[in-house]
């Protein structure tokens, strides 16, 4: 400013009364912008954490059967998530042999998507899970935090609930077994859907006991589909999304940014990769799978395979392919994990 | 005393220019007064969000969230009670310096204090500008 020249120097003290229309310009305009900031700003706030705590609270859905009714074994077990003992409950259902025998050799961790939970209807995950018993593969279906029978938490989209698998498999390698006529779990495998399916990528890849993953329709970035998703539900312009994704980090100290399985699924290999997904996917696009094999393939000693399925909807690859489903899976499992040897 | 006189003394002896800087400097402290406790009392709040989140955890999710909620929604409506309270105080100060005449001092102030409206909205100015990429 011309005033702050050392060539035209404004007098400390003026006579009173001699305020410059400038001056009073000045005070003006800085009170409007003012008393603009501290509305808009408080505006801004109160929505953004309106959209937190709606975003991470999902109403928890009852499981509509148990696997008695595929005619097959199970029992009820409770095990903690790692880190912050989270008591969640799943079921334990043994791998039947061609002979009729059960076996606990090899065990499949079976992780829903999002508002769902262990029996998750829409997705045929109970019906998948009898078709791995009965292909020899021992099932743990559990209900993630705030699903079906375990208790309610914010929802985090994997950022918390990465540490149920955990959980899942610290039970599966030290917990009590839950048949103990059949012994401990020798090899360990995961299937995921959707959120389900992030979550398993995000746990496999710090814990190497998981020795092969199937990812149905995983996102690779959760950043996109909430930007895609907020707007939508909340019904408030895009701009409220990183209050709101802010908001969730001060109310339930969860950071969405790092909800990126595209990051860290190299880290599986040499461990197994099948990711699965439907071309009519539009809530979580085919091109996800495409990114997350690509990062996967960055490995050098990665094992990647993919799958496309013609015409399938989010989460609904088992359903459009059915025994062809069950089939490739099988196979991929019986190639990574081996044979049961229990026969 | 001696000292006083001297500083006195060596005040009187300054230049304009410089007499006018440090007038300056004091008013734009002052107006920068209300930001500063905003800031305080926003990370203060933060920090006992999380607390409270940690205390409650084993209460469970419903406990634990209406902990986080209660303590960040009283914590921000006192950094705005705080935040407004002071912004008063400064705009009767700086009224204050005008009458007075110490008009560099309020000027700097006044400034001061619009920077402060512009970092207040500098949060929804990012969110409006920062690029997002929503899936199709």
């Amino acid at each position: 400013m011309s005033s702050r020249s050392p060539s035209s120097v404004t007098p400390v003290t003026q006579p009173q009364g001699g305020l410059k229309t400038t001056d009073r310009l000045l005070r003006w305009i800085v009170v409007a912008l003012l008393v603009v900031s501290v509305i808009v700003t408080t505006l801004y706030t109160a929505l953004s954490i309106y959209i937190a705590t709606q975003l991470v609270y999902v109403p928890q859905k009852p499981n509509y059967a148990t696997p008695a009714s595929l005619g097959l074994q199970f029992k009820y077990v409770t095990f903690p998530s790692r880190t912050d003992q989270v008591q969640l409950k799943g079921w334990y259902i043994p791998g039947v042999l061609p002979n009729g025998n059960l076996t606990s050799q090899r065990t499949i961790i079976m992780v829903h998507g999002k508002g769902a939970n262990r029996t998750d209807k829409s997705a045929g995950l109970l019906n998948l899970s009898g078709e791995l018993a009965r292909h020899g593969f021992a099932v743990l279906a559990f209900d993630m935090r705030d699903s079906g029978e375990s208790p309610p938490a914010p929802l985090s989209l994997g950022y918390f609930e990465q540490r149920d698998v955990l959980g899942a498999v610290d039970f599966l390698r030290s917990g009590p077994i839950p048949y103990p006529a059949l012994g401990r779990t020798r090899i360990i495998g995961g299937w995921g859907v959707s959120m389900g399916a992030a979550t398993l990528m995000m746990a496999a890849a710090q814990e190497p006991v998981i020795r092969a993953v199937v990812s149905d329709c995983a996102y690779a970035d959760i950043i996109p589909i909430l930007e895609r998703e907020i707007p939508k539900g909340s019904h408030l312009p895009l701009m409220f999304t990183p209050g709101g994704l802010f908001a969730t980090r001060v109310l339930y100290g969860m950071d969405f940014y790092s909800v990126r399985p595209e990051d860290i699924v190299a880290n599986i290999a040499p461990r197994p990769i099948l990711f699965i997904h439907g071309t009519s996917d539009t809530f979580v696009p085919p091109s996800n799978m495409d990114a997350l094999a690509a990062a996967a393939r960055t490995a050098p000693n990665a094992n990647v395979q993919t799958w496309l399925v013609p015409g399938a909807a989010h989460a609904q690859s088992f359903n459009t392919e059915g025994a062809a489903y069950v089939d490739r899976v099988v196979a991929f499992y019986n190639a990574a994990l081996g044979p049961d040897t229990s026969v | 005393m001696s000292s006083q006189s001297f500083n006195t003394f060596s005040g009187s002896a300054q230049n304009p220019s410089s007499q006018y800087k440090g007038s300056a400097l004091r008013g734009a402290l002052v107006g920068l007064i209300p930001l500063g406790l905003l800031i305080v009392i926003v990370a203060v709040t933060f920090l006992l969000t999380a607390l409270a989140r940690q205390l409650v955890a084993s209460s469970g999710f419903f406990a634990q969230q209406q902990a986080a909620v209660i303590v960040l929604i009283a914590g921000l409506a006192v950094a705005l009670v705080v935040y407004i309270i002071a912004i008063v105080r400064t705009l009767r100060s700086i009224t204050a310096w005008q009458r007075g005449g110490a008009v560099g001092q309020a000027r700097a102030a006044l400034l001061a204090l619009g920077f402060t409206a512009l970092v207040v909205l500098l949060p929804v100015v990012l969110a409006l500008v920062l690029p997002q990429n929503p899936a199709q």
